[in-house]
Formats: C-alpha cells, structure tokens, sequence
C-alpha cells in the first residue's frame, strides 16, 4: 500500500470514528450509497431464476448468483462492518471461514469430476 | 491525588483512547475478540453450509427451492434486514458523535427491524409445516420430497434466526444502557454498540449467504 493510499485510508477511519462533521456526513452518504447497491443487487438476484428457467443454464444461474451473493457480503464486510479501516491482522482473522468455502469448492469439484 | 483516587477516577471516566498496536492498530480488546468469534461462527454457518451443499449434490432427486419457498416474502425479508444494518450503522455513527437520542431511536429501529425479520420467518416455518414440509418428513402437493431437503432447510435457517434471536436480545441489552447514557460519553464509550453493530452486521451477511444457498439456488 502506497502512503498516499494510507493517508486516504486513515482520513475515512477518522471520518468513520467520529471525526469532522464533514467527514461523518460523506460517511452518511457512503453508507447509504451501499445500502442502495444491496437493495438493486437483492432484486437481480430474486429476478435471476425467472430469466434462468427461460434460457439460461444452470451453471451460469448458480456462478452469477455466487457472484452476487458473495459480492454482497463483501461489501457489508468492508463498509457496514469497517473492514476498509483496520489493520491487515484483522482482515485476515475476519477471512478465516472463507478457507472453508474454499474446501468446499474442492469437494464440489472433486464429486463433479469423480 | 493518591492512588485509591486515581483508580476511582479511571473507572468513572471513559477511556479517551486505545494505545496504538502494531498488528490491530487502534481496535479495541474487545473489538479483536469480536472478530474472532464472528471468525468461528462463520466456520459453523460455513460447516452447514458445507453439509448442504455435499448433501444436495448427493442426492438423485431435491425439489426446486422455488417451487416449495416463499422467494418473494423471504426477499422482502432480506432486504428488512439489509435496512436493519443501515440502521445499525447510523447507531454506532451516533454513538460516535455522542448523540444520545440518535443512538436510541436507531437502536429501537435495528430491533424493530430485527423482530419483523424473525416474524417473517415464524410466519413462512408455520406455513410449510403445515403445508407438508417437516424436519424429518417431507410432502409437497401430495407428493414425498427428499426429507433432507427440509432437515437442512430447517437446520441451516433456524441456526440463522437463532443468531438473529441473540442479536435482538443483545442489542436490547445495549439500548438500556444506552439510555441511560452510557455509550455516548466520548472516548471508547461508544465500543460496546460498535460490537453489538459487529455481530449484526454478521448476521444480516451470513442471511445474504443463505438466502442465495437454500433459497435461490
């Protein structure tokens, strides 16, 4: 990470902690902003079998709703829940059950080609 | 001032900040902690996750989840819990800000939120009992299911609105403290609701998960 990225990091943490009326209200903003996107991403996602029964395959269906859905909880992770704005010990604490998915897909792939 | 003074006044007055640590920077103990558990019970919803995803690509024939669940109610009931998070994080900005009224009307509305969402579910658990869709045995229109479709439905959601139980009783524990003006003194006085948004946070993530596994897919 560059310092200037870390300078902008460490701007938004204190914007994100209580700092400058100005800093809070863009973090306001921010937050809304990603309430908006999971709000328009649930109603593609409930819209997606619909259009899968017509024409799409079932691969494509399940890739593109893993997609969503992982892309989803991504953003709670980093905005709702600040992971943007803590320390890289941290994250990692907060990536250990993907390892999980991760073993997961491995089984997955190993039954499909079994 | 002697020493018994110091420690009355360390206790009454709240901790202006956290010494800053080279691996988790200005988080609190209890922050770390809170990660960490989020971290295993990840793993747990993980495990049932994991469980149905071997089990359903195991198994010769499973309904449509479509065909059987209510999409559209449980979508309105995702997205009351995604406002439930909103909220939560307007909670903890007010906290932040020492805003007392703030904190405890967007608390009350983080709850209420929470409420709806277990209503929601009680209501749609009712329907498909009743409907044929059992722990053990499985009828939809007359016609057996795989009864593993509704032990893995109703074991993967009940362990999530367990979750979101828990969290409505916390954050109720939260907000009479709240009122009583406990979390808007300044300093890290506001910790306890950042937690509290931490586990919700969590729980209405893992619900986006679940909704696209068992309801979805």
């Amino acid at each position: 990470m560059t310092d200037q990225t870390t300078t902008t990091d460490e701007s938004a943490a204190d914007a994100g902690h209580g700092g400058h009326a100005e800093g809070e209200q863009s973090m306001r903003g921010l937050y809304i902003t990603i309430f908006l996107t999971l709000g328009l991403l649930t109603i593609f996602e409930v819209y997606i079998p619909s259009v899968y029964s017509a024409a799409w395959s079932g691969t494509t269906k399940m890739l593109l709703l893993c997609f969503l859905a992982f892309s989803k909880a991504g953003l709670v992770a980093t905005y709702f829940m600040h992971l943007k704005w803590e320390k890289p010990w941290l994250r990692w604490i907060a990536l250990m059950p993907v390892y999980m998915g991760v073993a997961l897909i491995l089984i997955m792939l190993e039954t499909l080609y079994r | 001032m002697d020493s018994g003074h110091v420690a009355a006044a360390d206790h009454a007055a709240p901790q202006t900040s956290v010494p800053e640590d080279p691996h988790f920077g200005k988080a609190t103990g209890g922050k770390v902690g809170m990660w960490i558990f989020i971290a295993q019970d990840g793993m747990s919803f993980g495990g049932l996750l994991f469980a149905y995803g071997i089990l359903r690509s195991a198994a010769t024939e499973w309904p449509v989840p479509s065909d059987i669940l209510g999409i559209s109610l449980t979508a309105i009931a995702t997205f009351i819990l995604i406002c439930s998070s909103l909220s939560m994080v307007f909670a903890v900005a007010a906290a932040e800000e020492r805003n007392q009224e703030g904190l405890v009307r967007w608390l009350m509305v983080t709850i209420f939120g929470g409420l709806l969402f277990l209503g929601v579910q009680v209501w749609e658990y009712t329907h498909l009992v009743h409907a044929g869709i059992g722990f053990a045995e499985c009828t939809w229109e007359g016609e057996t299911v795989n009864s593993l479709f509704g032990s893995t439905f109703y074991s993967v959601t009940g362990f999530h609105g367990m979750h979101v139980t828990a969290g409505v009783i916390y954050l109720c524990c939260i907000l009479r403290g709240a009122m009583k003006g406990k979390y808007t003194q300044g300093g890290t006085s506001s910790s306890p609701v950042e937690l509290v948004g931490l586990f919700w946070h969590f729980v209405d993530l893992v619900w986006i998960l679940v909704f696209t596994f068992i309801y979805l897919l």
